[in-house]
Protein backbone atom coordinates (compact mmCIF):
# COMPACT_ATOMS: atom_id res chain seq x y z
CA UNK A 1 0.00 0.00 0.00
CA UNK A 2 2.73 2.50 0.87
CA UNK A 3 4.59 1.97 -2.06
CA UNK A 4 1.56 2.49 -4.16
CA UNK A 5 1.27 6.04 -2.37
CA UNK A 6 4.80 6.21 -3.19
CA UNK A 7 4.79 5.77 -6.92
CA UNK A 8 1.63 7.83 -7.32
CA UNK A 9 3.88 10.48 -5.80
CA UNK A 10 6.65 9.83 -7.99
CA UNK A 11 4.21 9.88 -11.03
CA UNK A 12 2.41 13.19 -10.02
CA UNK A 13 5.84 14.83 -9.41
CA UNK A 14 7.38 14.07 -12.77
CA UNK A 15 3.75 14.71 -14.22
CA UNK A 16 3.61 18.10 -12.94
CA UNK A 17 7.10 19.25 -13.58
CA UNK A 18 6.24 18.03 -17.31
CA UNK A 19 2.88 20.00 -17.17
CA UNK A 20 4.95 23.12 -15.71
CA UNK A 21 7.27 23.13 -18.47
CA UNK A 22 4.86 22.85 -21.16
CA UNK A 23 2.20 24.86 -20.09
CA UNK A 24 1.20 27.65 -22.23
CA UNK A 25 0.30 30.51 -20.03
CA UNK A 26 2.54 32.19 -18.07
CA UNK A 27 -0.41 31.74 -14.72
CA UNK A 28 -0.89 28.14 -15.29
CA UNK A 29 2.96 27.38 -15.18
CA UNK A 30 3.44 29.56 -11.95
CA UNK A 31 0.33 27.52 -10.13
CA UNK A 32 1.80 24.28 -11.62
CA UNK A 33 5.39 25.01 -9.90
CA UNK A 34 3.33 25.64 -6.65
CA UNK A 35 1.66 22.18 -7.27
CA UNK A 36 4.97 20.67 -7.66
CA UNK A 37 6.39 21.85 -5.03
CA UNK A 38 3.93 20.79 -2.44
CA UNK A 39 4.09 17.40 -4.54
CA UNK A 40 8.08 17.58 -3.77
CA UNK A 41 7.42 18.34 -0.05
CA UNK A 42 4.89 15.36 0.22
CA UNK A 43 7.75 13.37 -1.54
CA UNK A 44 10.05 14.45 1.01
CA UNK A 45 7.93 13.30 4.23
CA UNK A 46 7.76 10.28 2.76
CA UNK A 47 11.47 9.56 2.40
CA UNK A 48 11.38 10.94 6.09
CA UNK A 49 13.16 14.00 5.73
CA UNK A 50 10.64 16.46 7.64
CA UNK A 51 13.31 19.46 7.98
CA UNK A 52 13.46 19.30 3.89
CA UNK A 53 9.68 19.19 3.63
CA UNK A 54 8.48 22.14 5.86
CA UNK A 55 11.26 23.76 4.05
CA UNK A 56 10.29 23.38 0.62
CA UNK A 57 6.89 23.86 1.27
CA UNK A 58 7.35 27.60 3.23
CA UNK A 59 9.76 28.31 1.04
CA UNK A 60 8.58 26.76 -2.44
CA UNK A 61 5.19 26.65 -1.93
CA UNK A 62 5.15 29.95 0.30
CA UNK A 63 7.45 32.30 -0.28
CA UNK A 64 8.24 32.14 -3.69
CA UNK A 65 4.30 31.98 -4.57
CA UNK A 66 4.44 35.19 -2.89
CA UNK A 67 7.03 36.52 -5.22
CA UNK A 68 5.58 35.26 -8.33
CA UNK A 69 2.28 36.17 -7.99
CA UNK A 70 3.72 40.08 -7.01
CA UNK A 71 5.79 39.48 -10.37
CA UNK A 72 2.81 38.25 -12.40
CA UNK A 73 1.18 40.91 -11.78
CA UNK A 74 3.32 43.49 -12.70
CA UNK A 75 4.25 41.70 -16.27
CA UNK A 76 -0.15 41.85 -16.47
CA UNK A 77 0.34 45.10 -15.59
CA UNK A 78 3.22 46.00 -18.49
CA UNK A 79 1.79 43.59 -21.59
CA UNK A 80 -1.56 46.02 -20.55
CA UNK A 81 0.08 48.99 -20.72
CA UNK A 82 1.45 48.19 -24.02
CA UNK A 83 -1.58 47.18 -25.61
CA UNK A 84 0.71 46.78 -28.56
CA UNK A 85 -0.54 42.84 -30.36
CA UNK A 86 -1.35 40.86 -27.32
CA UNK A 87 -1.47 37.66 -29.63
CA UNK A 88 2.22 38.21 -30.42
CA UNK A 89 3.32 37.97 -26.83
CA UNK A 90 1.62 35.30 -26.43
CA UNK A 91 3.11 32.83 -29.33
CA UNK A 92 6.71 34.46 -28.38
CA UNK A 93 5.85 33.16 -24.73
CA UNK A 94 4.99 29.61 -25.84
CA UNK A 95 7.61 29.42 -27.95
CA UNK A 96 5.29 28.41 -31.29
CA UNK A 97 6.15 31.96 -33.22
CA UNK A 98 10.14 31.05 -33.02
CA UNK A 99 12.48 28.39 -34.45
CA UNK A 100 14.13 26.17 -32.15
CA UNK A 101 18.05 26.84 -32.72
CA UNK A 102 19.32 23.32 -32.90
CA UNK A 103 22.44 24.10 -31.49
CA UNK A 104 21.77 24.81 -27.82
CA UNK A 105 19.04 21.91 -28.22
CA UNK A 106 21.90 19.68 -28.78
CA UNK A 107 24.14 20.96 -25.69
CA UNK A 108 20.65 20.78 -23.50
CA UNK A 109 20.28 16.91 -24.90
CA UNK A 110 23.42 16.25 -24.22
CA UNK A 111 23.40 18.00 -20.47
CA UNK A 112 20.18 16.02 -19.38
CA UNK A 113 21.69 12.92 -21.13
CA UNK A 114 24.94 13.34 -18.54
CA UNK A 115 22.77 14.23 -15.80
CA UNK A 116 20.99 11.34 -16.15
CA UNK A 117 23.97 9.54 -16.34
CA UNK A 118 25.64 10.66 -12.95
CA UNK A 119 21.87 10.49 -11.26
CA UNK A 120 22.29 6.89 -12.39
CA UNK A 121 25.14 5.82 -11.02
CA UNK A 122 24.60 7.45 -7.76
CA UNK A 123 21.91 5.37 -7.12
CA UNK A 124 23.87 2.60 -8.18
CA UNK A 125 26.70 2.95 -6.09
CA UNK A 126 24.19 4.08 -2.68
CA UNK A 127 26.70 3.35 0.16
CA UNK A 128 25.09 0.27 2.41
CA UNK A 129 23.49 2.22 5.97
CA UNK A 130 23.17 5.68 4.03
CA UNK A 131 26.91 7.17 3.91
CA UNK A 132 27.67 9.47 6.52
CA UNK A 133 24.50 8.56 8.91
CA UNK A 134 25.90 6.57 11.16
CA UNK A 135 28.76 9.14 11.79
CA UNK A 136 26.27 11.82 12.50
CA UNK A 137 24.88 9.59 14.70
CA UNK A 138 27.71 8.83 16.88
CA UNK A 139 29.16 12.16 17.42
CA UNK A 140 25.55 13.61 18.13
CA UNK A 141 26.13 13.57 22.40
CA UNK A 142 28.95 16.14 21.61
CA UNK A 143 27.10 18.32 19.09
CA UNK A 144 24.83 19.82 21.61
CA UNK A 145 21.45 19.17 19.59
CA UNK A 146 19.21 16.06 19.37
CA UNK A 147 18.28 16.52 15.78
CA UNK A 148 21.22 15.23 13.33
CA UNK A 149 19.77 17.76 10.96
CA UNK A 150 19.65 20.62 12.83
CA UNK A 151 23.74 18.87 14.53
CA UNK A 152 24.92 19.03 10.31
CA UNK A 153 23.28 22.43 9.74
CA UNK A 154 24.68 24.20 12.53
CA UNK A 155 27.64 22.16 14.06
CA UNK A 156 29.52 19.67 11.74
CA UNK A 157 28.36 21.92 8.57
CA UNK A 158 28.31 25.44 10.03
CA UNK A 159 30.22 27.45 7.42
CA UNK A 160 27.83 25.75 4.50
CA UNK A 161 24.73 27.14 6.73
CA UNK A 162 26.94 30.88 7.26
CA UNK A 163 27.10 30.88 3.97
CA UNK A 164 23.88 30.12 3.04
CA UNK A 165 22.55 33.13 5.29
CA UNK A 166 24.84 35.31 3.46
CA UNK A 167 23.39 34.32 0.14
CA UNK A 168 20.04 36.03 1.32
CA UNK A 169 21.42 38.41 2.27
CA UNK A 170 23.19 38.42 -1.33
CA UNK A 171 19.76 38.69 -2.92
CA UNK A 172 19.02 41.25 -0.92
CA UNK A 173 21.56 43.93 -1.71
CA UNK A 174 20.78 42.54 -5.55
CA UNK A 175 17.52 43.91 -5.08
CA UNK A 176 18.48 47.07 -3.58
CA UNK A 177 21.41 47.93 -6.19
CA UNK A 178 18.52 47.52 -8.94
CA UNK A 179 15.67 49.23 -7.54
CA UNK A 180 17.70 51.90 -6.11
CA UNK A 181 15.46 52.86 -3.60
CA UNK A 182 15.38 52.88 0.54
CA UNK A 183 11.56 54.19 0.20
CA UNK A 184 9.10 51.03 2.48
CA UNK A 185 5.95 52.73 0.84
CA UNK A 186 2.25 52.04 2.11
CA UNK A 187 0.38 49.71 -0.30
CA UNK A 188 -2.76 50.88 -1.63
CA UNK A 189 -5.90 49.16 -1.91
CA UNK A 190 -5.97 46.07 0.65
CA UNK A 191 -4.95 48.15 3.56
CA UNK A 192 -8.49 49.86 3.39
CA UNK A 193 -9.89 46.55 3.56
CA UNK A 194 -11.22 46.23 7.55
CA UNK A 195 -11.36 42.47 7.54
CA UNK A 196 -8.35 41.39 5.95
CA UNK A 197 -6.77 43.63 8.92
CA UNK A 198 -8.88 41.55 11.28
CA UNK A 199 -7.31 38.46 9.92
CA UNK A 200 -3.79 39.23 9.91
CA UNK A 201 -4.16 41.05 13.45
CA UNK A 202 -5.26 37.77 14.36
CA UNK A 203 -2.54 35.43 12.36
CA UNK A 204 0.11 37.84 13.75
CA UNK A 205 0.75 36.34 17.34
CA UNK A 206 -0.25 32.85 16.02
CA UNK A 207 2.52 32.66 13.01
CA UNK A 208 5.08 34.53 15.90
CA UNK A 209 4.38 31.84 18.48
CA UNK A 210 4.48 28.94 15.70
CA UNK A 211 7.80 30.22 14.72
CA UNK A 212 9.04 30.64 17.56
CA UNK A 213 8.30 26.90 18.36
CA UNK A 214 9.55 25.63 15.05
CA UNK A 215 12.81 27.53 16.36
CA UNK A 216 13.39 25.59 19.75
CA UNK A 217 11.98 22.71 18.34
CA UNK A 218 14.80 22.53 16.35
CA UNK A 219 16.90 21.29 18.91
CA UNK A 220 15.31 17.44 19.40
CA UNK A 221 13.02 17.09 16.17
CA UNK A 222 11.95 18.67 13.14
CA UNK A 223 12.62 22.52 12.39
CA UNK A 224 14.56 25.27 13.06
CA UNK A 225 15.88 28.63 12.01
CA UNK A 226 15.23 28.52 8.25
CA UNK A 227 11.75 27.21 9.24
CA UNK A 228 11.10 29.36 11.41
CA UNK A 229 12.28 32.59 9.80
CA UNK A 230 9.96 32.02 7.01
CA UNK A 231 6.87 32.26 9.40
CA UNK A 232 8.19 35.35 10.83
CA UNK A 233 9.07 36.62 7.27
CA UNK A 234 5.71 35.92 6.31
CA UNK A 235 4.33 37.95 9.30
CA UNK A 236 6.31 40.98 8.26
CA UNK A 237 4.84 40.46 4.18
CA UNK A 238 0.85 40.33 6.08
CA UNK A 239 1.50 43.53 7.90
CA UNK A 240 2.99 44.63 5.33
CA UNK A 241 -0.48 44.21 2.98
CA UNK A 242 -2.32 44.91 5.70
CA UNK A 243 -1.13 48.79 5.69
CA UNK A 244 1.44 48.37 8.69
CA UNK A 245 5.01 48.57 7.07
CA UNK A 246 6.93 47.28 10.09
CA UNK A 247 10.32 47.92 8.22
CA UNK A 248 8.97 51.41 7.58
CA UNK A 249 9.01 52.63 11.17
CA UNK A 250 12.04 50.83 12.10
CA UNK A 251 15.25 53.49 11.52
CA UNK A 252 17.41 52.84 8.91
CA UNK A 253 20.77 51.55 11.11
CA UNK A 254 18.37 49.37 13.21
CA UNK A 255 17.04 48.16 10.20
CA UNK A 256 21.01 47.41 8.59
CA UNK A 257 21.82 45.84 12.17
CA UNK A 258 19.21 43.62 12.24
CA UNK A 259 19.51 42.48 8.51
CA UNK A 260 23.41 41.92 9.35
CA UNK A 261 23.22 40.53 12.82
CA UNK A 262 22.61 36.53 11.73
CA UNK A 263 26.11 37.22 9.31
CA UNK A 264 27.69 38.60 12.06
CA UNK A 265 27.24 37.28 14.98
CA UNK A 266 27.85 33.47 13.67
CA UNK A 267 31.11 34.89 12.29
CA UNK A 268 31.55 36.58 14.84
CA UNK A 269 31.14 33.45 17.20
CA UNK A 270 33.13 31.62 14.79
CA UNK A 271 36.64 33.76 15.33
CA UNK A 272 35.74 33.77 19.23
CA UNK A 273 36.07 29.77 18.90
CA UNK A 274 39.27 30.31 16.90
CA UNK A 275 40.54 32.41 19.55
CA UNK A 276 39.82 29.63 22.36
CA UNK A 277 42.01 27.38 20.64
CA UNK A 278 39.60 25.79 18.04
CA UNK A 279 38.50 25.36 14.10
CA UNK A 280 36.17 28.18 13.02
CA UNK A 281 33.17 26.47 13.67
CA UNK A 282 34.04 24.15 16.50
CA UNK A 283 32.00 24.57 19.34
CA UNK A 284 33.39 24.04 22.79
CA UNK A 285 31.13 20.69 23.31
CA UNK A 286 29.77 21.71 27.14
CA UNK A 287 28.00 24.97 25.62
CA UNK A 288 27.55 23.78 22.11
CA UNK A 289 23.88 23.32 23.25
CA UNK A 290 23.00 27.01 24.41
CA UNK A 291 25.51 28.86 21.61
CA UNK A 292 23.87 26.86 18.73
CA UNK A 293 20.21 28.25 19.89
CA UNK A 294 21.55 31.68 19.88
CA UNK A 295 23.09 31.17 16.91
CA UNK A 296 19.79 29.95 15.27
CA UNK A 297 17.87 32.55 16.80
CA UNK A 298 19.80 35.64 15.53
CA UNK A 299 19.77 34.22 12.07
CA UNK A 300 16.11 33.32 12.56
CA UNK A 301 15.48 36.93 13.13
CA UNK A 302 18.01 38.14 10.00
CA UNK A 303 16.66 35.89 7.88
CA UNK A 304 13.02 36.66 8.44
CA UNK A 305 14.01 40.66 8.36
CA UNK A 306 15.38 39.93 4.87
CA UNK A 307 12.58 38.05 3.20
CA UNK A 308 10.22 40.93 4.51
CA UNK A 309 12.28 43.46 3.10
CA UNK A 310 12.51 41.45 -0.19
CA UNK A 311 9.02 41.05 -0.39
CA UNK A 312 8.25 44.94 0.20
CA UNK A 313 10.66 45.96 -1.99
CA UNK A 314 9.57 44.14 -5.21
CA UNK A 315 5.74 45.11 -3.96
CA UNK A 316 7.10 48.62 -3.98
CA UNK A 317 8.53 48.62 -7.29
CA UNK A 318 6.09 47.27 -8.60
CA UNK A 319 3.55 49.69 -7.09
CA UNK A 320 5.15 52.16 -9.55
CA UNK A 321 7.27 50.55 -12.27
CA UNK A 322 7.05 54.19 -14.34
CA UNK A 323 8.30 56.06 -11.47
CA UNK A 324 11.10 53.81 -10.64
CA UNK A 325 12.36 54.34 -14.32
CA UNK A 326 12.85 57.53 -14.19
CA UNK A 327 14.62 58.14 -11.75
CA UNK A 328 17.33 55.56 -12.77
CA UNK B 1 -13.33 -3.87 12.09
CA UNK B 2 -14.39 -2.22 14.85
CA UNK B 3 -17.34 0.57 15.02
CA UNK B 4 -14.59 3.44 15.65
CA UNK B 5 -12.71 2.41 12.23
CA UNK B 6 -15.81 2.33 10.52
CA UNK B 7 -16.71 5.79 11.41
CA UNK B 8 -13.46 6.79 10.15
CA UNK B 9 -13.55 5.25 6.84
CA UNK B 10 -17.07 6.79 6.68
CA UNK B 11 -15.95 10.28 7.48
CA UNK B 12 -12.52 10.04 5.02
CA UNK B 13 -15.34 8.65 2.30
CA UNK B 14 -17.45 11.67 2.71
CA UNK B 15 -14.67 14.05 3.10
CA UNK B 16 -13.02 13.11 -0.48
CA UNK B 17 -16.67 12.91 -2.12
CA UNK B 18 -16.39 16.65 -0.99
CA UNK B 19 -12.92 17.68 -2.34
CA UNK B 20 -14.32 15.62 -5.77
CA UNK B 21 -17.38 17.76 -5.77
CA UNK B 22 -15.55 21.27 -5.35
CA UNK B 23 -12.92 20.34 -7.88
CA UNK B 24 -15.92 19.29 -10.32
CA UNK B 25 -17.15 22.71 -9.57
CA UNK B 26 -14.02 24.85 -10.26
CA UNK B 27 -13.56 23.13 -13.81
CA UNK B 28 -16.96 23.19 -14.79
CA UNK B 29 -19.11 26.23 -13.06
CA UNK B 30 -19.15 28.82 -15.76
CA UNK B 31 -17.82 31.82 -13.70
CA UNK B 32 -15.93 33.16 -11.00
CA UNK B 33 -18.14 33.52 -7.95
CA UNK B 34 -20.14 30.24 -8.31
CA UNK B 35 -15.98 28.28 -8.95
CA UNK B 36 -15.43 30.49 -5.81
CA UNK B 37 -18.47 28.88 -3.86
CA UNK B 38 -17.87 25.22 -5.13
CA UNK B 39 -14.20 25.99 -4.03
CA UNK B 40 -14.62 27.01 -0.84
CA UNK B 41 -17.50 25.31 -0.04
CA UNK B 42 -16.86 21.88 -0.56
CA UNK B 43 -13.16 22.42 0.24
CA UNK B 44 -14.04 23.29 3.64
CA UNK B 45 -16.06 20.98 4.20
CA UNK B 46 -14.54 18.42 2.84
CA UNK B 47 -11.28 18.93 4.89
CA UNK B 48 -13.85 19.36 8.16
CA UNK B 49 -14.68 15.66 7.30
CA UNK B 50 -11.34 14.51 6.76
CA UNK B 51 -10.01 16.52 10.14
CA UNK B 52 -12.63 14.26 12.10
CA UNK B 53 -12.05 11.05 10.52
CA UNK B 54 -8.50 11.66 11.04
CA UNK B 55 -8.83 12.79 14.86
CA UNK B 56 -10.78 9.79 15.29
CA UNK B 57 -8.21 7.72 14.17
CA UNK B 58 -5.65 9.07 15.81
CA UNK B 59 -7.99 9.08 19.29
CA UNK B 60 -5.69 11.49 21.07
CA UNK B 61 -7.09 14.40 22.83
CA UNK B 62 -4.75 17.30 22.22
CA UNK B 63 -4.05 15.83 18.17
CA UNK B 64 -7.95 16.28 18.21
CA UNK B 65 -7.40 19.93 19.15
CA UNK B 66 -4.28 20.47 17.12
CA UNK B 67 -6.30 18.86 14.23
CA UNK B 68 -9.22 20.98 14.92
CA UNK B 69 -7.28 23.97 14.86
CA UNK B 70 -5.49 22.83 11.44
CA UNK B 71 -9.42 23.16 10.18
CA UNK B 72 -9.84 26.40 11.87
CA UNK B 73 -7.01 28.71 10.43
CA UNK B 74 -7.67 27.04 6.87
CA UNK B 75 -11.31 28.14 7.04
CA UNK B 76 -10.21 31.61 8.05
CA UNK B 77 -7.62 31.89 5.91
CA UNK B 78 -9.71 30.46 2.86
CA UNK B 79 -12.71 32.03 3.57
CA UNK B 80 -10.69 35.46 3.59
CA UNK B 81 -9.19 35.02 0.49
CA UNK B 82 -12.11 34.05 -0.87
CA UNK B 83 -13.96 37.41 -0.13
CA UNK B 84 -10.62 39.45 -1.10
CA UNK B 85 -10.42 37.52 -4.59
CA UNK B 86 -14.18 38.13 -4.88
CA UNK B 87 -14.21 41.97 -4.09
CA UNK B 88 -11.61 42.47 -6.31
CA UNK B 89 -13.70 40.74 -9.67
CA UNK B 90 -16.76 42.54 -8.57
CA UNK B 91 -14.77 45.93 -8.74
CA UNK B 92 -13.71 44.77 -11.87
CA UNK B 93 -17.06 44.08 -13.16
CA UNK B 94 -18.62 47.69 -12.14
CA UNK B 95 -15.72 49.30 -13.56
CA UNK B 96 -16.42 47.52 -16.53
CA UNK B 97 -20.06 48.66 -16.54
CA UNK B 98 -18.92 51.67 -15.79
CA UNK B 99 -17.25 52.53 -19.14
CA UNK B 100 -19.67 50.39 -21.35
CA UNK B 101 -22.36 53.29 -19.57
CA UNK B 102 -20.18 55.96 -20.45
Amino acid sequence: MSVLIDIILAILAVYLAIQCLLAPRLPQTMFLFFAFGLALALAWVRLGAVDVAIAEAAIAAGFLGVLMIDALRDFSHALNKRQGNPTDNQKTLSGNGTKLPWLPGVALGLGLGLFLLIALEAIWKMPDGGGLTVLAGEMLPVSGVGNPVTAVLLNYRGYDTWLEIGVILMALLAIVATGGTEVYRRPGMAARDPLLRQVILFFTPILFLFGAFLLYAGKAAPGGAFQAAVLWGAMGILLHLGGWPVFAVIPRWLRQLILALGLGAFLLMGFLFMAGGGALFEYPPAHAGVLILIVETLAAISIAAALTAIYTLFNQMNEEPDQADSTN
Amino acid sequence: MTITELMTVILLVVGCFFFLAGTLGVLRFPDLFSRLHALTKADNLGLGFIAAGMALHIASPWAALKIFFIWFFTLLASSTSCYLIARFQRGQDQAGKRKEGA
